[in-house]
């Protein structure tokens, strides 16, 4: 059950991403960074690894 | 075949150099280089260009648990920060022992430890208590490059620390030894070396304060702040860290990220200031994205170089040098490989090499031990330097990275060569596992 | 200005969608690959670890318990491979013997993939394929390539520092995941302390009289080429082996059991249960470090030149030549020290004697290749096949 909070918490995490890329205006390489950490975690959220 | 591999590994070398002459960032390049390595080996089908993405992402889940425990104990001392609370506690250090110079290095070192020691991460360290340290180091007369050097070198030791030190966590995991024993032949080093550190770089007073000014330069704590704000969150952290090991067989698992977590909303609840929390995590994610990054890119590094040999290459070339050659370039193969590979320098050469020192008489647990403090070092070498990256923003030094790492020298070496010689005497120092038990 | 982020954000929003959904996919399918096992003529009967232990129910750790009944009454032995999903020789050894045994006498309990979960996870950072193929002579057989440790997508959080039931040792926090870390193992413990729980159990109700646990090691690893025996086991480990080494030319040591490392099959089953506990380590030079590219091909034959180079300084724990350590090798020695073993202690304890023909041995192996001894599902009854 301690499971469900971790999916939770990378939910959080990714959307905290997601929200940071769209912010960005300038940087791309930071759009390009908040991409990267946000292929595990999506991948987790789904339950594909 | 090591011709091919090291075509390959001159592959990423250079790619990694032509991004950085681009100017582009130590994680795009360290991306480009996974890449340019991956299709290098793709050439001569290690691995198939088919299986190119998969590697990649693959091996960005190497690292992902650490991913969480950063992001959720940044995001923890952040609200603890925010609060007041780490101004509170660090105005108190000053106020109390400013004239006792001593005392204060020595309570500080002990902050910065705290955390490191915890989660055997020394950037947590500086992401928690960091700031605020470097703050009071200053107000005691520290020039910011020495701040920086001497966070740099105790945030470090505070990843070696027990119980918590995920070098020996990773080697004890792929030598089948156990971890225990530890406590001893980590613990009595890291404080000998960190009072050795502070001491050395803190003790001179260089820049002219008073005590009255030291007291003014410090920021305002809200009036509300008090003892009980402070502590309850870290009294949320440590009772749910302690509770699984005093009750391991009733006490769930709940796992750094969500202790941190649980230990967050409890900071954020008793603060005296309110706080937004989604903005605040947002910055957060923002200030960390550097360091997130890095460990992803390092988790690709390490799957493609595996993949195509490199990694192998790397290792064969550790133990096939002669024993005392060897032992001697350990000062320099550590650290170095931590730059590259961080945590996964542990498995890389890590691993063969406790083996082979095994099987010819040295013992293993203080020969690990030894080498876990060799390992934090690498943390300030690039590509990565993680910890030394963090030491410099959170102490706001502004000059030159390498006189910043210049400057760290002395406490450098004593490392080196304790580290070294418990390795060499690693037989001899066996007590220090058994009282440890 | 502002047209232009745009532009730059879809660009790498695609980028990212390629390398996730490209990346993603062959990872999604290794999880759902079932690899099809043909019931031999000696199975008869097969049912699911989870009979044993409730705690399994539903979950992606219950696994296929193959059961070979003889007509004779007898002894019974429990066989356990991919405990650690990335030392196949293991589950190869044991797929040989579920599509081949013939029990006579005795009992034979047969647990092909231990660790379900790891069998159907990947090892992050350390490159190795996703599957295998073992040439036979109707095609190729496809296997997953599996991780030592259950999936945390399974088990997740780790603890900071796992705390080994009952003894309190504490073992680094990945060992949570370690099907060989978490013996005895507990009914409502972690889910890898669940799977380990029922094997137990299997034992206690089963009255199983040996366990066999079948891996591999490096070549690095000083615990390699060897069967690991507690003080009970002792004698038939040692019979087992000088009589393998006397009749069919191969060499495998025994290696005691440290009283003190817990959490180890070889330790804790025969602490905790009558059976008597023997684990096999055949070297596997695929997960040594110093090492070229982590191919199929060297999963298989078990060639490399820097390991070669190496054993030149003698720093390997295995005779290791140009030949390399082929997977023919490896099988052959677990098929063959598995059944030394049953042999011996049918002859120490003859009313519970565990009687098997119809497995190779280590020569028949070597010679014809493990694939030979493959059923093709295509042309098997329906009724015989199990995905696992």
């Amino acid at each position: 059950m301690v499971m469900i909070f971790y999916y939770v918490i990378s939910a959080f995490l990714a959307v905290l991403l997601i929200w940071n890329f769209i912010r960005e205006k300038k940087n791309v390489e930071d759009m390009a960074l908040y991409l990267l950490v946000l292929v595990p975690l999506v991948l987790r959220i789904l339950r594909v690894k | 075949m090591s011709g091919q591999i090291g075509i390959i590994l001159g592959v990423m070398i250079l790619a990694y150099a032509a991004a950085k002459a681009a100017k582009l960032s130590v994680e795009i390049s360290m991306f480009l280089s996974a890449v340019a390595g991956g299709i290098g080996g793709a050439l001569v089908r290690t691995p198939s260009f088919g299986q190119l993405f998969r590697h990649l992402v693959e091996g960005s889940f190497t690292y992902l648990d650490v991913i969480l425990v950063f992001s959720t104990a940044t995001i923890f001392m952040a609200i603890i920060s925010e609060s007041g609370g780490v101004n509170y506690v660090v105005r108190a250090t000053v106020r109390y022992f400013y004239n006792k110079r001593v005392i204060a290095l020595l309570l500080l070192m002990i902050i910065i430890l705290i955390p490191g020691a915890l989660t055997g991460a020394g950037s947590i360290s500086l992401l928690v208590v960091g700031a605020p340290v470097a703050m009071a180091l200053g107000l005691l007369g520290i020039p910011k490059r020495r701040v920086a050097a001497i966070l740099f070198i105790v945030a470090g030791l505070s990843a070696a620390a027990p119980p918590v030190n995920i070098w020996a966590m990773i080697l004890t995991a792929g030598t089948a030894i156990p971890y225990v024993g530890f406590e001893l032949p980590l613990g009595i080093p890291v404080l000998l070396l960190g009072t050795f550190t502070v001491l050395v770089l803190g003790l001179r007073k260089q820049a002219a304060t008073t005590f009255e000014k030291a007291l003014k330069g410090m920021p305002e704590v809200p009036a509300k702040m008090s003892w009980w704000r402070v502590l309850i969150p870290f009294l949320v952290f440590f009772g749910s860290v302690l509770a699984y090991r005093i009750w391991p067989f009733r006490f769930p698992v709940l796992g750094l990220p969500l202790e941190f977590t649980l230990s967050a909303v409890a900071a954020w609840l008793v603060s005296p200031k309110k706080i937004n929390i989604l903005t605040l995590s947002r910055d957060t994610v923002k200030r960390l994205l550097p360091l997130l990054a890095t460990i992803v890119v390092v988790g690709m590094l390490q799957q493609v170089m595996t993949a195509t040999g490199v990694r192998g290459l790397l290792s064969f070339a550790v133990i096939s040098t002669p024993l005392v050659l060897l032992i001697l370039s350990l000062a320099v193969v550590i650290p170095v490989s931590e730059g590259v590979l961080t945590y996964g320098a542990a498995a890389v050469v890590g691993i063969p090499l406790i083996w082979y020192l095994d099987s010819i008489g040295f013992h293993a647990t203080v020969a690990i031990a030894g080498l876990t403090l060799l390992w934090p070092l690498g943390d300030g070498l690039p590509p990565t330097a993680l910890i030394g990256r963090l030491s410099v923003m959170v102490s706001e030094y502004k000059e030159s990275y390498w006189k910043f790492l210049r400057s760290t020298w002395l406490p450098w070496l004593l490392i080196t060569i304790v580290g070294i010689l418990m390795i060499v005497f690693s037989a001899r120092l066996e007590f220090l596992v058994r009282w440890s038990m | 200005m502002m047209r232009r982020t745009w532009v730059i954000k879809a660009i790498l929003v695609v980028s990212f969608l390629a390398l996730t959904i490209l990346g993603g996919l062959g990872l999604y399918e290794q999880r759902r690959f079932d690899i099809p096992i043909v019931a031999g003529p000696g199975v008869t009967k097969v049912v699911k670890l989870s009979d044993y232990s409730q705690g399994l129910k539903g979950t992606i750790a219950d696994t296929l318990v193959f059961i070979l009944e003889g007509k004779e009454a007898g002894g019974k032995a429990l066989i356990m491979a991919n405990t650690h999903a990335n030392e196949p020789e293991g589950m190869l050894a044991a797929l040989i013997m579920i599509e081949n045994a013939v029990v006579d006498r005795g009992t034979l309990i047969i647990i092909p993939q231990f660790n379900h979960s790891a069998s159907r996870n990947t090892k992050p950072g350390d490159g190795y394929p996703l599957y295998f193929e073992i040439e036979t002579e109707w095609g190729k057989k496809t296997f997953r390539m599996g991780n030592r440790d259950a999936s945390p997508l399974d088990q997740w959080p780790d603890p900071d520092v796992y705390i080994h039931y009952p003894e309190k040792q504490l073992l680094s926090f990945i060992d949570a995941r370690n099907t060989n870390r978490t013996w005895p193992g507990r009914p409502n413990g972690l889910l890898m302390e669940r799977v380990t729980f029922a094997a137990m159990e299997i034992m206690r109700r089963e009255k199983v009289d040996i366990a066999v646990d079948i891996h591999g090691a490096e070549t690095m690893f000083p615990v390699t080429n060897c069967i690991v025996a507690p003080e009970k086991s002792l004698r038939i480990a040692t019979m087992a082996a000088l009589t393998v080494k006397a009749k069919e030319g191969f060499d495998s040591h025994v290696e005691p059991s440290p009283v003190g490392f817990r959490g180890l099959s070889h330790r804790e089953i025969g602490d905790h249960a009558e059976t008597l506990p023997f684990l096999l380590e055949a070297p596997i030079p695929f997960l040594d470090q110093p090492t070229g590219p982590k191919t199929e091909k060297f999963l298989l034959d078990g060639k490399d030149p820097f390991l070669l180079s190496l054993a030149r300084k003698k720093k390997l724990f295995v005779p290791y030549d140009e030949s390399g350590w082929p997977v023919e090798k490896r099988v052959g020695q677990h098929c063959s020290l598995t059944m030394e073993i049953l042999r011996q202690h049918a002859k120490r304890v003859p009313d519970r004697a565990v009687e098997v023909r119809g497995v190779p041995r280590y020569a028949d192996i070597v010679k014809n290749g493990v694939g030979s001894y493959f059923h093709d599902p295509a042309k098997a009854e329906r009724s015989k096949i199990y995905l696992n």
